[in-house]
């Protein structure tokens, strides 16, 4: 539905307003406990999100910005910061830094707020039979998140060569 | 949020430095962080954790890793909170976050002003196109090291096509492929008395 509107007219989506600003926090939030497996399996979720929902960044910039997330020492999914200062770069530096600092604490608070219960009660129960049955199920998702990711990046890939590279090379 | 009557909580395997405090987890999450660029921070982490500074043992560590790849968010940041909470409860946990993201976030903060004030510049432009084709690269590599460890499993594979299939031809979005192959996977995973999973 958001993909027909967009094909239309894509104006880059405000966020200025506070609550259009919360709407996309809690966007974020709940998409936080569904990055599995590691790597960046949300990457193409986010270009869903910052290039074609809300228009705040071209394909270029979001393949650009990944470089840079990529290239630069630390966790490469702090790129949810950058996609957060770009999205409220119109809006002024200081309005962007907030919005970059929003994006990044709004993916990062659920996910590891079940890695600290995980950790806190994985170790008390260290010697209860709980945790011997609880190691068993969980021992699938590797699996399904290997394919997840797989075919994520792919897609991701497949889609920065056709939409970035490709009108660079013809251009050069 | 340590038990000293377990056994196991106590008892550190020779070799090992005293546990770290709080600014050793900061400072050691820190060079973490720093050290590592363009992914490949496991191993960096591995370096420092086990060989370096000697908290944990390399089985203890391959544990850590373990969980935090099982659990949702960033396989980094959660190693960090595994890391800080076995040490050091809850303050631990957020400390080695913070020494995790902290300095780094700034940095990159710092770059992505820079970026888009400067972007219009070719030279710019290009350096980032080699960026991304170098960590594009990287990104495979990954996706093919784990290929490799489900290769005899055709389950997983007859899931990965599918999932692939379902994302990059038909253009599904991620949450709803995610709650259903999820389930049919721990469906088919889940450990049975008469055919165990490898």
């Amino acid at each position: 539905m958001p993909a027909l509107w967009v094909a239309a007219a894509c104006t880059p989506a405000s966020l200025s307003d506070l609550s259009r600003l919360l709407q996309v926090i809690g966007q974020f939030l709940s998409l936080s406990l569904f990055s599995l497996g590691g790597g960046n399996t949300l990457l193409a979720e986010y270009h869903q999100l910052a290039v074609d929902q809300y228009c705040w960044l071209s394909a270029r910039q979001f393949a650009d910005l990944y470089a840079l997330a990529e290239a630069a020492p630390g966790p490469s999914s702090m790129i949810v910061g950058l996609l957060g200062l770009g999205a409220a770069w119109r809006e002024g530096p200081g309005w962007a830094l907030l919005s970059a600092c929003a994006a990044e604490l709004a993916i990062l608070l659920p996910s590891t707020l079940v890695m600290v219960l995980a950790c806190l009660s994985w170790k008390r129960l260290a010697q209860s039979p709980l945790r011997v049955a609880l190691s068993g199920p969980w021992v699938p998702s590797p699996s399904a998140s290997c394919s997840l990711w797989a075919s994520r990046s792919c897609a991701v890939l497949t889609r920065m060569a056709r939409e970035c590279w490709c009108p660079a090379w013809c251009a050069c | 949020m340590t038990d000293p009557s377990l056994p196991g909580s106590t008892s550190a395997g020779e070799g090992l430095a005293p546990r770290p405090g709080l600014a050793a987890l900061f400072s050691g999450m820190l060079q973490v962080a720093l050290s590592a660029f363009g992914g490949g921070l496991s191993a960096w982490s591995q370096r420092i954790v086990v060989e370096q500074r000697r908290w944990m043992t390399n089985e203890q560590f391959l544990t850590g890793l373990t969980v935090a790849r099982l659990f949702p968010g960033p396989n980094q940041i959660n190693m960090a909170v595994y890391i800080g909470a076995e040490f050091r409860g809850l303050t631990g946990a957020l400390v080695a976050m913070a020494g995790m993201l902290l300095v780094p976030f700034s940095l990159l903060m710092a770059l992505g002003f820079l970026y888009f004030q400067v972007h219009e510049l070719p030279a710019v432009d290009r350096v980032l196109a080699g960026v991304v084709a170098a960590a594009a690269g990287m990104a495979l590599s990954m996706g093919f090291k784990i290929l490799d460890q489900y290769w005899k499993d055709p389950v997983a594979l007859v899931l990965a096509g599918a999932v692939l299939l379902a994302l990059s031809v038909f253009h599904a979005r991620l949450v709803p492929v995610v709650l259903i192959s999820g389930p049919l996977a721990m469906a088919w995973y889940w450990p049975r008395p008469a055919r165990r999973a490898p």
